[in-house]
């Protein structure tokens, strides 16, 4: 039973949470940094407590700050959002030493899945495919020896952490021996892990990832695909579902395998499964992210299914209350992430006052944001702004409402990424729905803007 | 009652013991003690052994949030969270502030103890109250010299990071104990 939750995130995925709150009749307190006293889940929370200056690692980051803020506010529950503490075994151990509960997977299960190559083992275990890839990297020889038996093109990653940090693609032996101390490093700063292990790169590739959730009882479903083949630098911008890569029948078998394999390892509570595609459709798996996702909003339109709502359901220990065929995937849906960034000068990250800002709607739209007018965008944290969500009963009407609500986006004061989006519904690859994760870095984000101007 | 030690009455070899203990604080000691504070959620992290104490408190930047970012604060906190038990206590800002009273804030989220009572002299960085982050004991320390004159919370209420637990003032110039404060040390 929860009562009372600790929001222990910031910009728009707090909000989201908060609405979650409201709809199930649970209490919410929004936990803030200094850096957050003016925004909106803080103006529109029941109660809100600032809990450490902007640097994160004193606020959000602070386990300590966190418990102890949910303890004096009488909370029995912390929701960790995305990001930030969010798949952090330690902090979700610390969470219900204190006699609170973690809302995502329990510690033991987020331990489980901590290392990105021994999760790849396991749900290989279980049945999943998975791309070549080698083991933990011990020293230069031995990487040099594996990616030659991989086959080059290899991709250096990290086994902690995500967001594309510490991860390189590489040709060639040589860059590959350039690169590596540069990735152990960038991961040593990024996740505090400076493992690393290689992946067949791909070189065409789509990113299908599927959506689970299980409850405590081991009774799982999953909420099919999303596609976020659109990417820039491994940073996802754009993402839809149904795939437009994938069959009908092909997706419902990897979304079926997917669910079979999380309840065989043990998983718990929503979670996200990634592949790669390649270009003859086989996929493979690559991740697992043990919390909700950013780009869930796409998942909640095609299903009707209130996820952040379900994660909270599933931590208080409630069964799914539903089966597999109680969930549909209904039309198609499109999230364009709106980031205060300009594209036009690669993508620097902008801060300072919104001065004018409206949000789009209309049949079909959302949009999840914590920005308003006056609002000032912190220099302190990701760029991520709001989701624009669009709905349509098929891809063409989805990209149709797409377009008009991009059009009703107005943002000023800020810069924001509104033109990349709109270079996309007005690109042949996008709307051919043949758009793969290298595709923006090849071409060039400056080029393919251009290339849409021109057009346009 | 002996003072502690001085550096006229210390022998040789005390000197001697001081040059070995502090190759030891700054080679061993106080570079295991940055990284647990970095890697903690702490402000400031103190250890006390035999004669030494070694306080390391992170550096500006972040803390030690400024009077005018305070004020925005409190302005905007009714507004924010009605209701809210927190700082229930914080001060509406009624009393009109004079540059001679500064606010001491919670250097954490926590339950607040008051140490000094209202009326005693403080010296700048001296601890004032406390507050307890998950039972581990931050330092509230006094904002400026001068005397404590207010203290907002109660033993036992919760604060949260930032908030305005007391105030101290400087002593007024034309008291007739002002220049006594100035000259002698209150020890």
């Amino acid at each position: 039973m929860i009562t009372r939750v600790l929001i222990a995130n910031r910009g728009e995925i707090a909000l989201r949470i908060l609405r979650a709150c409201r709809t199930l009749g649970i209490e919410a307190v929004v936990a803030y940094s200094e850096a957050d006293r003016e925004s909106l889940p803080v103006m529109l929370a029941d109660e809100a407590i600032c809990i450490g200056p902007a640097d994160a690692r004193r606020s959000y980051l602070s386990a300590p700050a966190i418990i102890s803020a949910a303890m004096v506010t009488g909370c029995d529950a912390i929701h960790p959002g995305y990001g930030f503490l969010s798949e952090d075994d330690a902090f979700a151990d610390a969470v219900r030493a204190h006699g609170l509960t973690f809302i995502g997977p329990s510690a033991h299960v987020l331990e489980r899945f901590a290392s990105k190559e021994e999760t790849r083992r396991l749900l290989s275990a279980h049945g999943l495919p998975t791309i070549p890839g080698s083991g933990l990297l011990v020293d230069e020889q031995q990487a040099l020896d594996e990616a030659g038996r991989i086959g080059y093109p290899v991709l250096l990653k990290p086994s902690a952490g995500g967001g594309g940090k510490g991860m390189r693609m590489v040709r060639s032996p040589r860059e590959l021996a350039a690169v590596l101390p540069i990735c152990r490093s960038e991961a040593k700063a990024a996740f505090g892990d400076d493992s690393l292990y290689l992946e067949k790169w791909l070189e065409e590739n789509r990113h299908v990832e599927i959506q689970v959730a299980v409850d405590r009882f081991g009774h799982g479903v999953h909420l099919w695909e999303r596609d976020c083949s659109v990417q820039r630098r491994h940073q996802k911008i754009l993402e839809e579902s149904p795939s437009p890569a994938m069959t009908p029948a092909g997706r419902r078998e990897l979304a079926e395998r997917a669910i079979k394999a999380a309840v065989a390892a043990g998983y718990e509570n929503v979670g996200t499964l990634e592949f790669l595609v390649d270009a003859d459709g086989n996929a493979y798996f690559i991740e697992i992210n043990c919390r909700i996702q950013v780009e869930h909003p796409v998942t909640e339109m095609l299903t009707g299914i209130d996820m952040v709502a379900m994660q909270i359901r599933i931590a208080a220990g409630e069964p799914l209350g539903l089966n597999q065929a109680d969930v549909p995937q209904r039309g198609h849906a499109i999230e364009f992430r709106i980031n205060a960034e300009d594209a036009a000068h690669e993508f620097r990250p902008g801060a300072g006052t919104i001065e004018r800002f409206n949000a789009p709607g209309g049949p079909g739209v959302r949009f999840d944001s914590h920005a308003y007018a006056g609002y000032e965008v912190p220099p302190y944290y990701d760029s991520l702004l709001g989701k624009l969500v669009v709905w349509g009963s098929t891809r063409e009407a989805a990209i149709a409402r797409g377009r008009a609500a991009l059009a009703e986006l107005v943002v000023e004061g800020v810069v924001v990424n509104t033109p990349i989006h709109r270079a996309l519904l007005d690109s042949e690859p996008f709307l051919e729905g043949r758009f793969t994760t290298n595709l923006l870095d090849r071409v060039g984000s400056a080029a393919f803007l251009a290339a849409a101007e021109r057009k346009a | 009652m002996p003072e502690p030690h001085r550096p006229s009455d210390r022998t040789a070899a005390d000197r001697q013991a001081d040059h070995a203990g502090l190759a030891r604080l700054s080679e061993t000691l106080v570079p295991a003690l940055v990284s647990k504070l970095n890697g903690s959620g702490l402000g400031e992290l103190e250890v006390r052994e035999g004669d030494w104490k070694v306080r390391l408190r992170r550096a500006p930047g972040a803390p030690v949030p400024g009077r005018r970012e305070r004020s925005r604060a409190a302005a905007h906190a009714p507004a924010h969270a009605p209701g809210r038990p927190i700082g229930a206590s914080a001060p509406t800002p009624a009393e009109p502030r004079d540059s001679h009273r500064v606010s001491a804030l919670s250097p954490a989220v926590g339950v607040f103890r008051s140490i000094a009572a209202v009326g005693t002299r403080v010296r700048s960085g001296d601890r004032i109250a406390v507050v307890d982050l998950l039972g581990i004991p931050q330092d509230v320390p006094a904002p400026i010299d001068g005397i404590l004159v207010q203290v907002f919370v109660e033993t036992g209420q919760a604060v949260e990071y930032g908030e305005e637990v007391a105030a101290v003032a400087e002593p007024v110039e034309v008291a007739s104990d002002a220049a006594d404060a100035d000259g002698e040390d209150p020890a």
